[in-house]
């Protein structure tokens, strides 16, 4: 479904809602069902706040209260204690909401180890802080509460009841269409990708720190103007009312359960839980209301961690189809409520949706959107990671004779001057007391293959991580291309046209091999829509020989295979020169062979090449220069041939007693 | 002299935040579990604690010959339950947190949400005090950095220097390869949750002995329960010890020199101070990379 049209539905199931509970009563719907509706809009407005940072990119959040607060606080101080406007006091409030997002975003994600843990209890502790800070300032509140005007509003409207419930919508309108456009956006599929692996989506480009930014400022101020709405509602304010851990219990809860990839989870989930929580007070069983919750969220992240949306959306007409009927059929027999009514259609539309989900399983429906996975392929290579791929017969020719059906071309790369492509002046790396890297010089350029080896604890991986940017060196400078790249963030180095691939790779597990290579080509330097970066895509998986893959998960895919798609995701960046680290370690001999012949092509269309590899056979094949690391200090530089028979090469190698 | 009277006293309520810290700590930094669920078993110990109190009359420390056990076989079975549903990190984040608020909700149904406190003539710990010249030290604090020093001494101890403690900072570091060095994580891994379980118990009979007990208590934990651990570094069992005694004094003090109300701000900006600066905690050795 294009955003496009997402948002045209959007917008007519708001203006359906408007007018039902306009004419509510001409209708015949019963007045509670309107200040029931109001609740399901609120918890809709902030678990999709809550899950715009916490679902898209993975960082769960434990504070949703403190926006919810500081929107109720801004209308209680602003419109409570000094008349201003409530137009004026509900902004304020989204504004502040936005405000203390950015804060606290600035403050976590600027915070380099572990920084999901962080974020989360960060987050867990914002809202006691800004409790204990209402209660105790009389000028907020003082501990006693505040309470508020009746809004004046235009006798169109109705009554209060209809206002609350047009506000509410309107602002859960936003909410959800806010959600809607960000995951079609590329800002969504790079809060995928920072979701996925956020290091292997900073090397790709993706500005992770500006994306968590911006996703948690959406989120903060979709929460504060929340909050202030709910002000309005309960005309009256107390901390033990705002700041309480319920509000995250019940976000969390409603997008665990609904589904946290997609916008459409937290609506369900919101409206399954606050039609639950409504029944449960009926029945006078509130009190058991955050224990089955709570029950609730554990079964879920433990046994369905897709939520109910990813397995309704399967079968979407299968959904209503049973929903409809049911509550139709409840109404009309007149011995239920309408929220009983509702509860129970609900319910055994999840159960149907289930049941039948689970006799007739759909392949990769909820994680695929192609939907059609290779029937073969893909689950077999999976379960015999050791074995060569498919294509290529164990103990096949060396890459010599390949059987090389004219490989496809690698699509071009902007033209760099030529001459000296990667400069490293005097770098030097320390980690606390040790020094990984002292003193390197190094000079590459274009059309090389440089083979950059050393024994373990050398420095080679260091050298790497200096070159892609994902740390800054202690001293000294580096530049591609002229540029000097020192102290920029790894997503402007890979614009500067440096890529890497891992050493163990790092794919991104929710999206297809196809999607996993477009994201590269989305965030490269040149920048593309998902449909022309999914085309390109497969041109680079054709180089890796990866095609029949495309619609494969990462997690099907063997060592070898993962390895290619790394290359392959990197080439999509359209590099000038590319970094492989380790890239051909725990491989059997035809694949080496094969992941040789990849990386020649690679070089064919004339990107250089900067590889780390203990397989010195290999290298003085394939490599044109040799560089030795030994204990973080350069020894040697040169042709293959006359740096592997250096003493001091040999030495650092062998030992000391062989020299 | 106030300062330094708030800043003993304080130091000695940071023996307590230790004991709340060590066993979350632990599994987090062995287990990489974030056992939110924790709290809970705190809070169920400082109610066993007043609950067999109050009905048998017995000293409030023996009561841990009760909840200890009880707390063990709680820890371990949650433990069990992590590793069998293979949850670690962020879904333990999620998974604990729904467990919390169950015990949370089911201690409210068993001891209602009213503020429960041992009777005085129960608790011989409750009011007496020990007097340094001008300086008054409550015995029930003391009793908390008696146990928190003997706990966390002796727990850092085993880690140290018995082959479990090796096998288990082994696990920590790489499980595949500590697993094919024959070292059992599932039985270590109950070991380890019971343990933490026990230190719960201990830490909820210490609340018991000077405070009031209510469910919401386990909220008011979080805060400064998880900067002690952050503060400490992860899985360092000695560094909870000192960040819980330097965490207490320091907010004893700006709470006597400044107003109460600073206190959560400045903790907090001492611990995103001490987080941009230190980030593996303030007590960790370097590490070689």
């Amino acid at each position: 479904m294009s955003v496009r049209k997402g948002l045209s539905i959007l917008a007519g199931v708001a203006l359906v809602l408007a007018v039902l509970a306009h004419f509510n009563t001409s209708l015949g719907i019963a007045p509670y069902l309107l200040v029931l509706a109001t609740s399901v809009l609120f918890w809709v407005i902030q678990a999709t706040s809550w899950n715009i940072l916490s679902g898209y990119a993975g960082y769960f959040s434990f504070g949703q209260a403190a926006y919810v607060g500081v929107g109720a606080y801004s209308v209680a101080v602003l419109t409570g204690r000094h008349d201003v406007g409530y137009p004026v006091s509900i902004l304020v409030g989204g504004l502040l909401g936005a405000l203390l997002a950015a804060v606290t975003g600035a403050v976590a994600f600027r915070l380099g180890a572990l920084r999901g843990e962080i974020f989360a209890l960060l987050t867990l502790a914002v809202p006691f802080i800004l409790a204990a800070f209402v209660r105790i300032n009389r000028d907020i509140d003082g501990g006693l509460g505040t309470t508020l005007p009746l809004p004046d509003f235009p006798g169109w409207v109705g009554d209060f009841q209809h206002l609350i419930f047009l506000l509410m919508l309107l602002v859960a309108t936003l909410a959800v269409g806010t959600a809607l456009w960000v995951q079609g956006s590329r800002l969504g599929r790079g809060l995928n990708a920072i979701h996925d692996n956020e290091d292997a989506a900073e090397a790709l480009g993706v500005p992770t720190f500006r994306y968590k930014m911006l996703a948690i400022v959406l989120s903060g101020a979709l929460g504060g103007l929340g909050g202030a709405l709910l002000a309005v509602r309960n005309g009256a304010v107390q901390p033990e009312l705002v700041f309480t851990l319920t509000v995250p219990l019940f976000v969390i809860v409603m997008s665990v359960l609904g589904g946290r990839r997609h916008w459409a989870g937290p609506v369900v989930g919101a409206a399954f839980v606050t039609v639950l929580q409504d029944e449960l007070a009926a029945q006078e069983l509130d009190q058991w209301g955050n224990i089955i919750l709570g029950a609730v969220l554990v079964l879920f992240v433990v046994a369905a961690p897709d939520g109910l949306f990813g397995r309704l959306r399967v079968r979407p007409w299968l959904t209503v189809g049973v929903f409809v009927p049911v509550l139709v059929g409840l109404l009309l027999s007149g011995q239920y409520t309408e929220l009983d009514a509702i509860l129970y259609a609900m319910v055994a539309a999840i159960v149907a949706a289930l049941v039948v989900d689970r006799l007739r399983p759909a392949p990769g429906a909820v994680s695929s959107p192609a939907g059609h996975l290779e029937p073969s392929a893909a689950p077999t290579e999976g379960a015999r990671p050791t074995e060569p791929p498919a294509t290529r017969p164990a103990g096949a020719a060396p890459l010599a004779d390949l059987p090389q059906p004219a490989p496809p071309p690698v699509p071009p790369v902007a033209q760099s001057p030529p001459g000296e492509l990667v400069s490293v002046a005097g770098v030097t790396r320390d980690f606390g007391g040790v020094r990984a890297l002292d003193d390197v010089s190094l000079s590459v350029s274009s059309g090389e293959i440089v083979g950059l080896v050393g024994p373990n604890g050398s420095g080679k991986t260091t050298l790497v991580n200096l070159l892609s940017g994902a740390m800054p060196p202690t001293r000294g400078t580096i530049a591609i291309g002229g540029r000097t790249t020192t102290g920029l963030a790894p997503h402007r180095v890979a614009h500067t046209g440096v890529a890497r691939t891992y050493q163990i790779p790092k794919p991104f597990a929710s999206m297809t091999v196809r999607d996993n290579v477009a994201m590269a080509v989305m965030f490269g330097r040149t920048g593309a829509s998902l449909a022309s970066a999914r085309e390109a895509a497969v041109r680079h998986l054709a180089t890796v020989r990866l095609e029949h893959l495309a619609d494969a998960l990462p997690d099907a895919l063997n060592l070898h295979q993962r390895q290619l798609l790394e290359m392959a995701r990197a080439i999509a960046a359209e590099p000038v020169v590319l970094l492989l680290d380790e890239a051909l370690a725990g491989l059997n001999p035809a694949e080496i062979d094969d992941a040789v012949a990849v990386i020649r092509r690679i070089h064919a269309a004339g990107i250089s090449i900067i590889i780390v590899e203990h397989l010195l056979r290999v290298l003085n094949q394939l490599a044109t220069r040799i560089v030795v690391l030994d204990r973080g200090v350069l020894i040697a530089d040169g042709e293959p041939a006359t740096v592997l028979r250096d003493p001091a090469v040999v030495r650092a190698y062998l030992g000391r007693q062989r020299a | 002299m106030t300062a330094v009277q708030a800043a003993l006293s304080g130091a000695l309520i940071g023996g307590l935040y230790a004991l709340m810290a060590a066993g979350l700590s632990v599994t987090w930094g062995a287990l990489r579990v974030i056992n939110l669920a924790h709290f809970g078993l705190i809070l169920v110990g400082a109610y066993l604690t007043y609950q067999l109190t109050t009905a048998w009359g017995i000293d409030p420390v023996l009561t841990l010959l009760v909840s200890a056990p009880v707390l063990f076989v709680a820890g371990a079975a949650l433990q069990w339950a992590y590793d069998r549903l293979n949850i670690v990190e962020f879904n333990s984040l999620l998974v604990s947190f729904g467990l919390l608020m169950i015990t949370i909700e089911l201690t409210t149904q068993v001891w209602t949400a009213d503020f429960r406190h041992i009777d005085a003539g129960e608790n011989p710990y409750g009011t007496s005090a020990v007097h340094l010249g001008s300086i008054a030290l409550p015995i029930s604090r003391l009793v908390a950095l008696g146990f928190a020093v003997l706990l966390i001494g002796g727990g850092h101890l085993v880690l140290e220097r018995t082959f479990a403690g090796r096998g288990l900072r082994a696990f920590a570091q790489d499980r595949t390869v500590a697993a094919s060095f024959g070292i059992d994580h599932r039985r270590l891994g109950m070991v380890v949750g019971g343990l933490a379980g026990v230190s719960a118990a201990v830490a909820g009979m210490v609340f018991a002995l000077g405070n009031t007990i209510a469910p919401a208590h386990a909220y008011e934990w979080f805060g400064t329960v998880f900067a002690v651990v952050i503060l400490g570094g992860i899985g360092n069992l000695l560094g909870s010890l000192f960040a819980g005694l330097g965490v207490g004094a320091f907010s004893a003090v700006v709470a006597v020199l400044w107003d109460p109300s600073y206190e959560p701000f400045v903790l907090f900006l001492a611990i995103i101070l001490a987080l941009v600066l230190r980030p593996k905690g303030l007590f960790t050795r370097r590490a070689a990379a």
